[in-house]
């Protein structure tokens, strides 16, 4: 009899995506779901954990790294902020901040002549009295050891070697500054960051600040400057970014000069920003491969768990409340690995500073900080949701009538779902690129290209796909044959391996060639054409008596350039004379424009010269040079470097009138350049073209080489014989501060590159091997129906190493352009053609997909076949 | 949501109207459905059999909303499957539709208990569990509640399923060759306890089969060739059962 129809309607599960991920029969049925597979998803979860691993551990090296690439900065300026002006600098300068300050130093310095006491030979020098811990962050070398900190409780003076060889004098004897006698406590030649790069080439000579009035040359202050640096009280580097960007607001306005490291990072040029770049580029390439793995763990546990999904279709119920079950799953491991991801990547990052810390360029944290954990952790995660959704589509595309045949219905909604996970996934990598420093079109432009690769990829095997159906004959051979067929046939593994395995060709051999193009920026430029000795002073009729000579002495004249100098008298009309508004009034509204031009710029002396060309560390930003016509009644068509233009807030045709020399001179912005300043030729903010300086007192700045201290020593010896008043400026100790730096910034990107290379590796191998149960269990019907052992592990190695040369070409195809356009865009420099890693790629690839296929074929020969059947049916 | 309308004994449970199937397979079109017209009355049971790849797993699909028809109508419990979403369609055949197997489809991963309410589940019933004890031990696995499918000979899992199938009692039950996996001892049993299911809950039941002893028991025995149905003769209870 029929039972009562009388049907208490209960509560059917909700309609919506995410009350159904919030739903508790969801949570159970994703619990309940995962027996029996629970070591196996732990397994995948693993997987996951190591590209987040790699993730982590390049994150987490690659900010304690880049903090170390800031220390160096500090290295350079000797300090976190250094404030100079032409006043003395009061106390509390700096208001508040003034708590903050771990340590100040206080410096003046001048022009002086000094000499032995004889007073036979004299010599214009830089004379610095400090007092204070200065310079902050650096190590100096001094001869004999300990004489720089002597310094600071002896009365005494510390100079440069070279002065003691053009003095003949030497450590222990006296040198008289002004009136005052005082003994050479030593000479300092590495770690004592100059004074200014662009004011004064002369030597440099350090006094203690309490000696200074003993010289009698206080009268002379009125030339001085007077310097602040300050180490603030903070331990990173955002820390400290941010109460220097906070004194620079509070000194603006106030006739200082700010200086942080930034300042002074132009010197290494763009190497060092590059190598940043490309710590970037290395944690997006982690990122991507730790995607690849996730997907492909997802996409394997997916797979088996589709016939379930039918079913629970069959069942009535609705696909969003299946997707959420296993996205609830992936979600779940995603966690797991993330956290287990993140702590080896956490050990990962102390091995290799363990490791390398001789290499590295500071005493790097062995122990990574537990908010980059947490950080790469939460990333890790989200990144695995994101990939995990690509797989977990394909439950989207189950149909429940896959209970009774053996296929997929193809379902239209899929593929809406699929360009958005794809355009998510964009933004994340979008979003990721921009987060490593990018521009946000450079960041666009990447991620067009990662999808353009994948396009390129998924073509590829779709290409495979249809060649290989195309060209397999019923008359081949049976071994080959079948292994060409299992490219194309139902259930293949083209499209999966080839994706994966030739993503993480792309991006490991991407990486392994922007390391290249990094480390070859990061050398420094030490060719014959860079000078390292720079003599100053030089009166326009001794330049041809100075080119004869350093001709006897052997020495290249590399540049040989007349210098004017010169101040800004108003910028766009707009005046600031030194003595005017010495406090402005707190309340007082000044015109704002002229309130964000930083009063030193102002202020401060301009060394210009006068050319018809451009050299060869100067590129065109805007405008042209040389320009076209100079009418000496117009305002005079001038180029002014970028970063000048940018602080004086001038464009193109803006006036500026310079006073040279107390001629006032109408100038025009005529052109912007951009200068390498890393290369140490002669390189001024203005040019102005010939004709117009000519008649204004002028010297020449010329530059040369020296092979070593000896030749640099004659120079010296020799100039100061013959030519007195030209003194010779040794820069090889800066450059020698930047090539270590420079050098170390390269063991760094080695390191890195080389722990994605590893990273990479093994979720490859997860990934090609994620396809292998399809196979195993094909491969075991086969071993049921009478094949060999020999057989099927051919079989397998056909389809497997056919996959892995095609992955391997099209990946290494697609990094070369990679390469190219990043030569062309990033790096600005051509390309040098490297076949070797290409080659290398190729034969690992292959190696990496043939062992796949063998450690297949050992599953299916190494068990009894119906051990297998019977696991694989359920 | 699906409106529920009571067995309404006058109206057919499953309508299908002109129903065609084609796969498109390049240049060919491979017609497995052929206009196939077919009424069903609440309680009725109806037996389909035919030859292999005369389509009558194709023909079930269609019916239940499994998948989409080329052409034609079906419909199901006074709703139209055509005009429905994929959604919508699982929430029919989640109240109106129950489904056995040739290959049981029970869900490795849950014990035969948990297989049994899912269906419950997924209306959202917590408190099934009485009921799907009572089946399971109605149809001999009072003592294998807690065994995973793998641990349950093929007849159990059938078993296990014929129980899900009936834990929410459907109107209509589409059973495609319930017992192609099974021996005829186990066949028996099976079938006896469907038609008793069956009968209780006076659900209409579409049973494909190869086996002519079985289709014998069916009110009805719809022949099929080639994607046609052939013209009907009616079987030993020769009209419409009727409560
Ligand atoms: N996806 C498909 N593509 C082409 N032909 C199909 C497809 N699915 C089923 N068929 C064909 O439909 C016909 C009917 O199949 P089916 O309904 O399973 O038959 P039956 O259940 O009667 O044995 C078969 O000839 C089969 O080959
Ligand atoms: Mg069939």
């Amino acid at each position: 009899m029929s039972a009562t129809v009388n049907r208490v309607e209960p509560e059917a599960l909700p309609q919506s995506f995410l009350r159904a991920l919030l739903h508790p029969w969801t949570w159970r049925m994703a619990w309940r779901d995962t027996r029996s597979q629970r070591s196996r998803l732990a397994l995948y979860a693993l997987s996951i954990a190591i590209g987040i691993c790699a993730l982590t551990a390049i994150y987490s090296l690659k900010s304690t790294v880049q903090e170390a690439i800031n220390l160096q900065g500090k290295s350079l300026l000797g300090a976190d902020l250094r404030i100079s002006s032409r006043r003395p600098i009061p106390d509390g300068l700096l208001g508040d901040l003034a708590g903050r300050v771990r340590a100040g130093s206080r410096e003046t310095s001048f022009s002086s002549m000094i000499g032995p006491p004889s007073g036979d030979r004299t010599k214009l020098v830089q004379v610095r009295a400090l007092e204070g811990g200065y310079p902050f962050g650096n190590t100096v070398e001094c001869e004999p050891q300990g004489s720089w900190e002597r310094l600071r409780n002896t009365s005494g003076i510390v100079v440069e070697p070279s002065l003691l060889e053009e003095f003949g004098t030497s450590v222990g004897q006296t040198l008289k500054v002004g009136t005052l006698e005082l003994p050479i406590l030593g000479v300092v030649s590495n770690g004592v960051p100059r004074s200014n790069r662009f004011s004064g080439f002369a030597p440099e000579v350090f006094i203690r600040l309490a000696d200074l009035p003993a010289t009698g040359l206080a009268g002379e202050q009125s030339l001085a400057y007077h310097h602040l640096a300050v180490d603030w009280e903070a331990s990173t580097e955002p820390e400290r970014a941010s109460l220097s960007s906070k004194a620079r607001e509070a000194l603006a306005g106030k006739s200082v000069q700010v200086q942080t490291p930034e300042d002074r990072k132009e010197s290494i040029g763009e190497g060092l920003d590059r190598s940043k770049e490309f710590l970037g580029i290395s944690a997006l390439a982690a990122l991507l491969l730790g995607g690849i793995g996730v997907a492909g763990a997802i996409h394997t546990h997916i797979q088996k768990r589709l016939p379930s999904v039918a079913v629970l279709l069959c069942l009535g119920c609705p696909s969003h409340f299946a997707f959420a079950i296993y996205f609830i799953q992936a979600a779940a491991m995603g966690l797991l690995g993330a956290v287990l991801g993140a702590l080896a990547g956490g050990l990962a990052h102390s091995l290799v500073v363990h490791l390398a810390a001789g290499s590295l360029p500071i005493a790097v944290n062995l122990i990574p900080s537990p908010g980059i954990l947490l950080l790469t952790a939460a990333a890790g995660f989200a990144i695995c949701c994101a990939f995990a959704l690509m797989p977990l589509l394909g439950i989207q595309n189950v149909s429940p009538a896959a209970t009774l045949f053996q296929r997929p219905a193809p379902n239209p909604r899929a593929n809406v779902l699929r360009s958005a996970v794809c355009a998510l996934l964009a933004a994340m990598v979008w979003g990721v690129t921009l987060l490593n420093g990018a521009g946000p079109l450079r960041a666009a432009a990447i991620t067009g290209f990662m999808v353009v690769a994948f396009a390129c990829l998924a073509a590829t095997a779709a290409g495979l796909i249809r060649l290989t159906r195309a060209l397999v004959r019923p008359t081949w051979p049976y071994l080959p044959r079948q292994g060409i067929s299992n490219l194309f046939r139902p259930h293949n593994q083209t499209l999966l391996v080839t994706l994966s395995l030739g993503l993480g060709v792309f991006l490991l051999l991407s990486t392994w060639f922007i390391r290249g193009q990094v480390l070859n920026q990061l050398k420094l430029d030490t060719s014959l054409h860079t000078p390292n000795v720079y003599l100053i002073d030089v009166q326009p009729d001794q330049a041809d008596t100075i080119k004869s000579m350093l001709g006897r002495l052997g020495l290249p004249t590399i540049e040989d350039t007349p210098m004017v100098t010169m101040r800004i008298e108003t910028v766009k009309g707009m005046r600031l004379s030194p003595l005017e508004a010495k406090q402005p009034a707190p309340d007082a509204q000044p015109d704002t424009q002229r309130q964000e031009v930083p009063r030193w710029v102002m202020e401060r002396e301009y060394r210009s010269t006068y050319r018809d060309h451009l050299n060869s560390t100067e590129t065109i930003v805007a405008g042209e040079w040389p320009p076209q016509k100079v009418d000496p009644n117009e305002a005079i068509p001038i180029s002014v470097e970028q970063k000048l233009a940018k602080d004086l807030r001038v464009e193109i045709g803006d006036e500026i009138v310079m006073d040279v020399q107390g001629v006032p001179m109408r100038t025009r912005v005529a052109c912007l350049r951009k200068v390498d300043w890393s290369r140490f030729n002669l390189n001024f903010f203005m040019v102005f073209p010939p004709g117009v300086l000519e008649t204004a007192p002028q010297f020449h700045l010329m530059t040369t080489r020296v092979p070593d201290a000896a030749s640099s020593g004659q120079l010296q010896r020799t100039l100061f014989k013959e030519i007195p008043n030209v003194s010779a400026v040794d820069l090889t100790s800066l450059l020698q501060t930047i090539s270590k730096l420079l050098k170390k910034a390269s063991n760094v990107i080695e390191l890195l590159s080389a722990f994605t290379l590893f990273a990479g590796v093994p979720i490859l191998i997860a990934a090609v091997l994620g396809g292998r149960e399809q196979r195993v269990r094909e491969s075991v019907l086969l071993r049921t129906l009478g094949a060999s052992e020999q057989q099927v592990r051919t079989i397998l190695l056909i389809e497997y190493t056919t996959l892995g040369a095609l992955s391997a070409t099209a990946g290494g195809g697609l990094s070369w352009i990679a390469h190219l356009a990043a030569a062309k865009w990033i790096f600005k420099a051509p390309a040098q053609f490297e076949p070797l890693p290409l080659l290398f790629a190729f034969v690992g690839c292959c190696l990496l997909s043939m062992i796949a296929g063998i450690l297949i074929g050992r599953g299916v020969c190494s068990r009894p076949p119906l051990e297998v059947l019977r696991q694989t049916a359920s | 949501m699906v409106e529920t309308i009571p067995a309404n004994p006058d109206r057919p449970v499953l309508e299908v109207r002109g129903l065609t199937k084609t796969y498109q397979d390049g240049e060919n079109t491979l017609t497995v459905l052929d206009h196939v017209d077919l009424q069903v009355m609440p309680a009725e049971t109806c037996a389909i059999i035919g030859p292999s790849g005369s389509g009558k797993t194709t023909l079930l699909g269609l019916c239940a909303g499994l998948d989409d028809a080329t052409s034609g109508t079906v419909c199901l419990d006074g709703q139209s499957l055509e005009n429905l979403t994929q959604n919508a369609r699982a929430a029919l055949r989640g109240k109106s539709i129950g489904f056995v197997f040739q290959n049981f489809q029970l869900i490795p991963t849950l014990t035969a208990l948990e297989n049994v309410l899912i269906p419950l589940e997924l209306q959202g019933q917590t408190l099934g569990r009485s009921t799907a004890q009572a089946l399971l031990e109605r149809v001999g696995l009072g003592k294998r509640l807690t065994h995973y499918p793998h641990q349950l000979s093929g007849g159990e899992q059938q078993r296990v399923a014929l129980a899900r199938a009936f834990v929410r009692p459907p109107k209509i039950l589409f059973a495609d060759e319930p017992t192609g996996n099974l021996d005829s001892e186990t066949s028996a049993i099976l079938v006896d306890i469907l038609f008793e299911l069956n009968r209780e809950n006076g659900t209409a039941l579409i049973l494909v089969t190869h086996d002519p002893s079985l289709a014998a028991r069916a009110d009805r025995i719809v022949r099929m060739q080639s994607g046609r149905i052939l013209p009907e003769h009616r079987g030993p209870q020769a009209s419409p059962a009727r409560p």
